[in-house]
């Protein structure tokens, strides 16, 4: 740690240096530069903030950064089994388990107990399950840091799973499922799911008979096979310190015997065999489109090249293709966007999306996959590369300026086995991508009659059909949806 | 009455020290240019990042009937550029703005006219079309994104609101400089390009955000139904005709009358000296002529004289909004209200989310808040998601209950110190972040006409007492004061 300080110490005393130095330049030249390129900039002095990390007695890993400008604590912790772990046919079991471990009380304190604190100290905690991995988040003021573990200590080892609250997350659950077609975008997401991943818990929803089928015994035993030491990794910031932390996790946690971690057996993934358009009618004034594809898996060495090619298509705001194309130069949307988003162990989808007026959405889509078509067959401008990597190189540093998200990221990097340098390497790797790079994925993953695309609102179809859009083309009511 | 005292203490003890005004005062360095910004800033060397946020006191509200949507659609038309900015040559490009402008207003005007000749109409738009493609050539587009993109910097943004606009961004904290050239420049020289495009842009921003989700439209009822004659009544983006028949002249007009120092607060959060941070927008701020004040509105909403009460009908399951007019900042009064947001509905143990929620099952959310501005009397909020089988009724009859026993019993020593040490405590956590203080700072001299609001909020808070809430909730919780909006699917 001392280490850090000092590191610290000296980017602040080269940053002074170097604003110094500006105004001194300033005070020469009193006429105020017109324009950008008449501006020089002192050098950003900047180093990844380290960690410090350790692991406990029995196991569990901690990672931790302190932080005392406020007397604040957050707490992430990890719990390396997601809903990938559930039995197959109980599609909406992470929502159930995770609000129930969060509402359901401990085997020493009941609920209304243990809510009643937590509002008094104004604590914010709460619990999700993702695909690969469960985590809880807890925010205290630093005074309360002890009694907010031993809460979140009591939650971990032994949650009560009370049975009312099950059936009230239940009923909560049923209830989303009867209002699941109110939103557009909630139907153009859950269909597009369900399109890239056919058949397989990454593509599925919550049924009301899956929902009704997940029992409190279920909740139980996930929690007793999954919640050991040895599968847990803990990410702590803010105003404590290491030797005060570790004393209380020893107290805490130290006693929790070790046991093996089951593995979890992935269910293999089918990709969809053809592209296809489904078209939902709705009610509305603007037809919410969204189209994507498997992409890529976070082992995938093609995801830095990835990223440029996201840029210069839709991720790069105002400065990406479909921003220019779709809303700026036609008008044709407010929102306009692209994504890759990186799967852990099964590919994750590449998406597009936008929304229009009905009149202009066979317009918009037709417009959205020409651009997808350029980026496969033309290799991009130097320019549009340059800023791409301009752009995600230089702001590299506001990944780091959230203690807590560093943290969090250093943890999550090493729970998914990332290359050690992974962030070290990122600027070069990013800063290394070609034009070439950047077509070459554009093919592997911009393949217009492999696409899955959604459509829910009214498209007119006088000017062209669907059909016009050259991918086979599925028409679906909102009755159709409701069974 | 030992027990009582016993648990007095206990909550005394609980009471954190809590330091959300102190480091705050001790930090915050406030600079006033001879133009009258103002400048804020507070160093933090963490990271070598900055947060700048440019909040200036103009919004929503200040539109008349004609311009309804001017100060959001200004707002999108900002990031276009300058004389020197965004263009190849602004000199050549100036004459196809000006024919632009002239062909495109006379075609609004046009369409407006009940017998207007629809060939005529035609031309017009096919010669708009062919100015447009003439003038792209000249366009640099979207260059202050690039710019911003280029050097790093991430969360270029602006919002509008009812009371205010908001110009942000983050930048890696060796190119401050960039923000002061890219940011005086826009205050005194921007160009508003590409009008009729980003008019329709605009359309689907307000398709997306209120027409094609049942939330929006509730949201858009109640505030035109609660209010009469007050301009909160109308969206920030305005309705369709009225983004439709905007015009370059009335645009340009609420540019140049409010866009000026003298509405300005800046806040720079992050790794700048303040000396530096002082030096660099004297430097190129200080030279702008300080501009006209935002005149304050004149109407005033007058009081209401019965509940009011209307369905919207959407393809969704129902939804409902349950509000009352209620004073805003710095009166003792909101103050008081914000304790009784977080008694009602703020929290696993809140009254509301108590009783329609877990209890009773009625609703599986509700969500309490104040809205839709804070510079003017304002609407104290209740939404809640009816549970099948229960009706919105069910909801609201349950919801006026629990406000019912508001004015009836006192709420408990317990209830009072939760939602003291959530505000405060949530007060503290909003400062983590230097885009997060930043906004607070701008947001608050502007709403409050002092930051300093945050910093005596804590005592205003702890001064507060049990009889406060109940004589509030007896004056406002009123069922004449009151507006209830359903949005439904059609029966």
């Amino acid at each position: 740690m001392k280490r850090l300080v000092k590191r610290v110490a000296l980017c602040k005393y080269v940053w002074l240096v170097a604003v110094a130095a500006l105004l001194a330049l300033a005070g020469c030249t009193p006429a105020q530069p017109k324009r950008p390129e008449q501006l020089t900039y002192p050098p950003l002095e900047f180093w990844i903030p380290e960690v410090t990390q350790s692991t406990l007695s029995n196991g569990v890993r901690l990672y931790l950064r302190e932080d005392s400008e406020l007397p604040l604590v957050q707490v992430t912790v990890m719990v390396g089994s997601g809903s990938l772990a559930a039995a197959r046919e109980l599609t909406g079991f992470d929502d159930l388990f995770a609000t129930t471990l969060r509402t359901g009380g401990s085997g020493s304190v009941p609920a209304a107990v243990l809510e009643e604190r937590l509002d008094l100290l104004a604590a914010n905690l709460s619990c999700g399950m993702g695909p690969y991995a469960t985590q809880l988040d807890l925010s205290v003021r630093r005074d309360d840091l002890r009694e907010g573990l031993a809460i979140l200590g009591e939650l971990l080892r032994q949650p009560a799973f009370a049975a009312d609250k099950l059936e009230l997350a239940r009923n909560q659950a049923q209830e989303a499922l009867r209002r699941r077609n109110d939103d557009p975008e909630s139907i153009a997401d859950r269909l597009l799911m369900a399109a890239l991943y056919p058949d397989h818990p990454l593509g599925d929803s919550p049924t009301e008979a899956s929902l009704a089928a997940i029992s409190r015994d279920q909740l139980v035993d996930f929690h007793r096979r999954h919640f050991v030491p040895g599968n847990l990794w803990l990410a702590v910031s803010g105003d404590v310190r290491q030797t005060d932390l570790l004393t209380l996790l020893e107290e805490l946690f130290g006693d929790w015997p070790p046991a093996d971690v089951p593995d979890t057996i992935l269910p293999p993934l089918v990709p969809p065999s053809a592209g296809l358009l489904q078209a939902v009618a709705k009610e509305v004034p603007q037809t919410t489109i969204i189209l994507g594809d498997l992409g890529l898996t976070k082992d995938d060495p093609d995801q830095y090249a990835a990223r440029v090619l996201n840029f210069i298509f839709g991720g790069g705001g105002f400065n990406s293709r479909l921003m220019r194309e779709v809303r700026s130069d036609r008008g044709l949307a407010y929102s306009v966007w692209s994504q890759f988003q990186v799967g852990r162990r099964f590919p994750g989808p590449v998406m597009a999306g936008t929304e229009t007026k009905n009149a202009s959405a066979v317009e918009a889509l037709a417009l959205v996959r020409a651009i997808m078509h350029e980026l496969r067959t033309e290799p991009v401008s130097p320019e549009e590369l340059q800023l791409a990597r301009d752009s995600l190189v230089n702001s590299f540093i506001f990944g780091f300026t959230d203690p807590h998200a560093v943290v969090v990221q250093r943890m999550q990097l090493e729970f998914y086995d990332y290359l050690p340098d992974y962030l070290d390497r990122y600027r070069e790797r990013i800063a290394a991508v070609t034009a070439a790079d950047v077509q070459r994925v554009a093919q592997a993953y911009f393949r217009p009659e492999r696409q899955q695309v959604i459509m829910v609102g009214l498209p007119d179809e006088t000017a062209a059909p669907l059909e016009s859009l050259e991918l086979p083309v599925r028409r679906l009511r909102g009755d159709d949806l409701r069974r | 009455m030992f027990c009582k005292r016993l648990l007095l203490l206990l909550i005394a003890l609980l009471l954190p020290q809590l330091a959300t005004a102190v480091p705050l005062a001790d930090k915050v360095v406030e600079h006033r240019l001879a133009n009258g910004l103002r400048l804020l800033v507070v160093e933090r060397h963490e990271t070598p990042t900055v947060a700048a946020y440019i909040t200036i006191g103009v919004g929503s509200v200040h539109e008349t009937s004609e311009t309804r949507g001017v100060a959001h659609f200004l707002e999108h038309l900002l990031f276009k550029g300058t004389t020197t900015l965004g263009t190849t040559d602004y000199t050549a490009e100036r004459p196809l703005l000006d024919a632009i402008e002239q062909v495109g207003s006379e075609l609004d005007r046009l369409r407006l006219e009940p017998d207007a000749d629809p060939a005529r109409i035609a031309a017009l738009q096919a010669q708009l079309q062919e100015l447009q493609d003439r003038h792209r050539p000249f366009v640099v587009k979207d260059v202050y994104s690039q710019l911003y993109s280029q050097n790093g910097a991430v969360g270029f943004n602006a919002f509008t609101s009812k009371d205010l606009t908001t110009y942000l961004v983050s930048l890696p904290a060796n190119k401050l400089e960039l923000w002061a050239l890219l940011e005086s420049a826009r205050m005194q020289d921007a160009v508003l390009r590409e009008f009729f495009t980003e008019r329709e842009v605009i359309h689907e921003e307000r398709r997306r955000t209120y027409e094609t989700n049942p939330r929006g439209l509730l949201y858009e009822t109640l505030l035109a139904t609660a209010f009469a004659v007050h301009p909160y009544r109308n969206p920030i983006i305005g309705w369709h005709s009225d983004i439709a028949n905007l015009s370059l002249a009335e645009t340009r007009d609420f540019l140049r009358r409010y866009y000026a120092p003298v509405n300005t607060t800046i806040a720079l959060v992050g790794a700048v000296p303040a000396d530096a941070a002082i030096a660099l927008v004297e430097r190129y701020f200080g030279s702008i002529p300080a501009g006209e004040p935002v005149p304050p509105v004149a109407a005033v909403e007058p009081s209401q004289r019965g509940e009011k009460r209307v369905t919207a009908n959407f393809d969704a399951e129902a939804q409902l909004a349950v509000a009352y007019h209620k004073p805003t900042l710095p009166s003792r009064e909101d103050y008081v209200f914000d304790l009784i947001d977080q008694i009602l509905g703020q929290g696993r143990t809140s009254r509301l989310y108590q009783r329609l929620v877990e209890t009773e099952q009625l609703a599986t959310d509700v969500a309490v808040y104040g809205a839709p501005g804070s510079r003017y009397p304002n609407l104290f909020v209740i939404e809640a998601v009816p549970r099948h089988p229960h009706t919105a009724a069910e909801v609201e009859a349950a919801i006026l209950d629990e406000l019912g026993r508001l004015q009836r019993e006192e709420v408990s020593d317990m209830e009072l110190a939760k939602a003291r040490n959530r505000l405060l405590t949530d007060n503290l956590r909003a400062l983590r972040s230097n885009s997060g203080l930043a906004r607070l700072l701008t947001t608050y001299q502007t709403l409050a006409g002092d930051w300093r609001y945050l910093v005596s909020y804590e005592e205003r808070i702890s001064e507060l007492t049990a009889a406060d809430v109940q004589a509030v909730a007896r004056t406002w919780f009123a069922p004449q004061n009151r507006t209830v909006v359903v949005v439904a699917r059609e029966k």
